[in-house]
C-alpha cells in the first residue's frame, strides 16, 4: 500500500499537478501584474505548449487539461473552458512538430509561440459558444502577439521545466 | 476526444449552477491560496520593478496633476459633503433608503485578472466578512462592479467594463441644457397645498429665493421660505413645474471590455435622444430585483447614439471610477429583497 502511494506520488502526473500549481501561482501573481501593452502574458499556456512540443499529442493534451482545470478553478469562467483551450494548445504544439523527426531549437520555439497564441483565439471563441459574448474583438491580435513574443522569451526555461516534469522514468520506478 | 468531452461535461455542469463545481472551486482555492500567497511575496519585487520601469514618468506627471486637482476640489468637496448630508437627512426623514444606511466592508485589491478575456480583480475580503455573490463594489468615486465568486477570505469582483456585466440604471437629465434661472413666483400664482391642508388658524407671509445652477441633474427651482409666521393664515409651498423637473429614464448598463466605454441600452423607445444630454449623471436604479441599491453613482453620459425605428437611443458612459487604478474598495453588504435569506 505504502509503496503504491510512493509510486503514485513519484509519477509524472503527480509532478505535473505540483508544477502546474507553481506555474499557475506565477500566472495569478507576477504575470497578472506584468502586462506588456496592457496584455497579460499567458505563462501557463506557454508551459502547456512546451509540454506538447517536448512530448506527444497525448501528453500535451493531458498537461493542458490538468493545468486548465486548475486555471478554471480560480477564474470566474465556467469550469472546463480553460481546460479545453489549454488541451487544444498542448495537442496543437505536439501535432505541429509531428512531421519533423528532429526539430531544431528555433522551430520548437516558434511552435510553442504559435500554439500558445492560438489559445488567445480559442478562449474568446469558446466563451462565445457558451454565451459569454463580447470578447471577439481586434484586441485578440494584441493578446496573441504579446503571448507569441513572450513565448519566444520564456520557452527555453519552460521546455526544461516541462521535460523535467513529464520525464518518463521516476525515482521510484513508476511507469 | 475523451478529454474534450470531459471539458464539455464540466462546462455544462458549471453553467447549470451545479453545487459540485462550487465545491471543487472552494477545495482548490483552499489548496492554492497558500501557494499563491508565497508566490505573491516572492514575486512582488519583480512586479514592483516592472511597474517602476514602465510607469515612473507617468506617476510623477499624474502626481503633479492630482495635487493641482485636489487644491481645486477642496472647496467644492466641503459644499458637496454638506449637500450629501442634507440629502441623506431628507431621505431618512421620509423613510427612503440611503447608501449611508447600508453596512459595508473595506477591501484591498490584491490581484488583477490573469487572463486577457475577463475584467475582474481579486479582493482580500470574503465570506468571513459577510461578502456574498452579487454584492455591489464601490471605490471613492463610484460603482466599480459586483462580487462574482466568494471564498473564505477573498473574493473576485467583476468590473463594470466586463461584457458579462449588466445593471439596471437610470439617467437623470433635464428638459433644458442651459442653466435655468426661474423668476421669482408670486405666492398666489404658485401651486399651493393650501387646499389640502387645514391651516385656517395660521397666516404666513413669504419670501422667494431664486437658484441658478450649472450642475446637470440638479433642478433648481424657486423656493418659498416663510419669513414669519402670523397667526390666522396658511403656509404656502412652491412646487416646481413638471416641465422643470429632472427627467428619469431607465435602461440597462452593459460593459464592453477593457478600454471601451460601457453603454446603456433598452431605454424607452419613446425617449427622444435630444432629451438626454451629454454629461447627464447615470446612477443605479435600485429595485427589488436589482443587485445594487438605488442612487449609486456610476458615470456620466459621454455620447448619445440615436437609432432608427422603434429602437431607443444607446448611451455611451464615462465611468466616474478609474478602473485601471484600483486599490481600496468598499463592498456594500446589500442584497435585494428577493435575494435576502439565501
Amino acid at each position: 500500500m505504502f509503496d503504491r502511494i510512493i509510486a503514485a506520488a513519484a509519477s509524472r502526473w503527480f509532478r505535473l499537478v505540483l508544477v502546474s500549481l507553481l506555474v499557475l501561482s506565477l500566472q495569478t501573481t507576477l504575470f497578472s501584474e506584468v502586462r506588456p501593452f496592457g496584455y497579460a502574458i499567458q505563462i501557463l499556456a506557454i508551459f502547456v505548449a512546451s509540454a506538447g512540443a517536448t512530448h506527444d499529442v497525448y501528453v500535451g493534451a493531458i498537461a493542458g487539461l490538468v493545468s486548465g482545470f486548475m486555471y478554471d478553478a480560480i477564474l470566474a469562467t465556467p469550469l472546463g473552458i480553460s481546460a479545453l483551450v489549454l488541451g487544444v494548445v498542448g495537442a496543437t504544439a505536439a501535432l505541429m512538430l509531428q512531421p519533423f523527426r528532429d526539430p531544431t531549437w528555433w522551430l520548437r520555439l516558434l511552435v510553442i509561440g504559435v500554439a500558445a497564441a492560438l489559445g488567445e483565439v480559442v478562449t474568446p471563441l469558446l466563451k462565445a459558444v457558451v454565451g459569454l459574448d463580447g470578447w471577439l474583438e481586434w484586441r485578440i491580435l494584441g493578446a496573441m502577439s504579446v503571448t507569441f513574443f513572450a513565448a519566444l522569451v520564456f520557452a527555453a526555461p519552460m521546455i526544461s521545466l516541462a521535460r523535467w516534469t513529464l520525464r518518463e522514468k521516476a525515482i521510484y520506478g513508476s511507469r | 476526444m475523451l478529454l474534450a468531452l470531459a471539458s464539455v461535461f464540466f462546462i455544462t455542469l458549471d453553467l447549470s449552477d451545479s453545487s459540485s463545481t462550487s465545491q471543487i472551486r472552494r477545495v482548490f482555492s483552499t489548496v492554492f491560496s497558500p501557494i499563491e500567497n508565497v508566490s505573491r511575496v516572492v514575486t512582488r519585487p519583480l512586479g514592483g520593478a516592472w511597474n517602476a520601469f514602465r510607469e515612473y514618468d507617468d506617476v510623477v506627471a499624474e502626481n503633479n496633476r492630482l495635487q493641482e486637482q485636489v487644491a481645486l476640489q477642496e472647496g467644492a468637496a466641503v459644499a458637496a459633503a454638506a449637500s450629501v448630508r442634507l440629502s441623506q437627512e431628507l431621505l431618512a426623514l421620509n423613510g427612503l433608503p440611503t447608501l449611508a444606511g447600508i453596512n459595508s466592508v473595506t477591501a484591498q485589491v490584491i490581484g488583477e485578472t490573469p487572463t486577457n478575456f475577463s475584467q475582474t480583480v481579486e479582493i482580500n475580503q470574503g465570506s468571513n466578512s459577510g461578502v456574498k455573490v452579487g454584492m455591489p463594489v464601490l471605490n471613492a468615486a463610484g460603482l466599480i462592479g459586483k462580487v462574482t465568486e466568494v471564498f473564505a477570505d477573498r473574493s473576485l469582483v467583476m468590473l463594470v467594463s466586463d461584457p458579462d456585466y449588466a445593471l439596471s440604471v437610470k439617467v437623470v437629465t433635464m428638459s433644458s441644457r442651459t442653466p435655468i434661472t426661474l423668476p421669482p413666483l408670486e405666492t398666489q400664482d404658485a401651486p399651493s397645498v393650501d387646499s389640502v391642508l387645514d391651516t385656517a388658524d395660521t397666516t404666513t407671509s413669504t419670501s422667494t429665493t431664486t437658484t441658478t445652477t450649472t450642475i446637470l441633474g440638479f433642478t433648481p427651482s424657486a423656493t418659498t421660505v416663510p419669513a414669519e409666521v402670523v397667526a390666522g393664515g396658511g403656509s404656502n409651498i412652491t412646487v416646481p413645474l413638471a416641465s422643470q423637473l429632472a427627467v428619469r429614464e431607465t435602461g440597462i448598463l452593459e460593459g464592453r471590455g477593457p478600454g471601451v466605454r460601457p453603454i446603456v441600452r433598452f431605454l424607452d423607445a419613446s425617449t427622444r435622444a435630444s432629451a438626454i444630454e451629454v454629461g447627464a449623471p447615470i446612477v443605479s436604479s435600485g429595485g427589488s430585483r436589482s443587485l445594487a441599491p438605488p442612487d449609486v453613482v456610476i458615470g456620466v453620459v459621454s455620447r448619445v447614439v440615436e437609432r432608427l425605428g422603434t429602437a431607443g437611443p444607446i448611451l455611451e458612459i464615462d465611468l466616474v471610477a478609474d478602473l485601471s487604478n484600483l486599490s481600496f474598495l468598499r463592498v456594500l453588504l446589500y442584497q435585494p429583497i428577493t435575494e435576502s435569506g439565501r
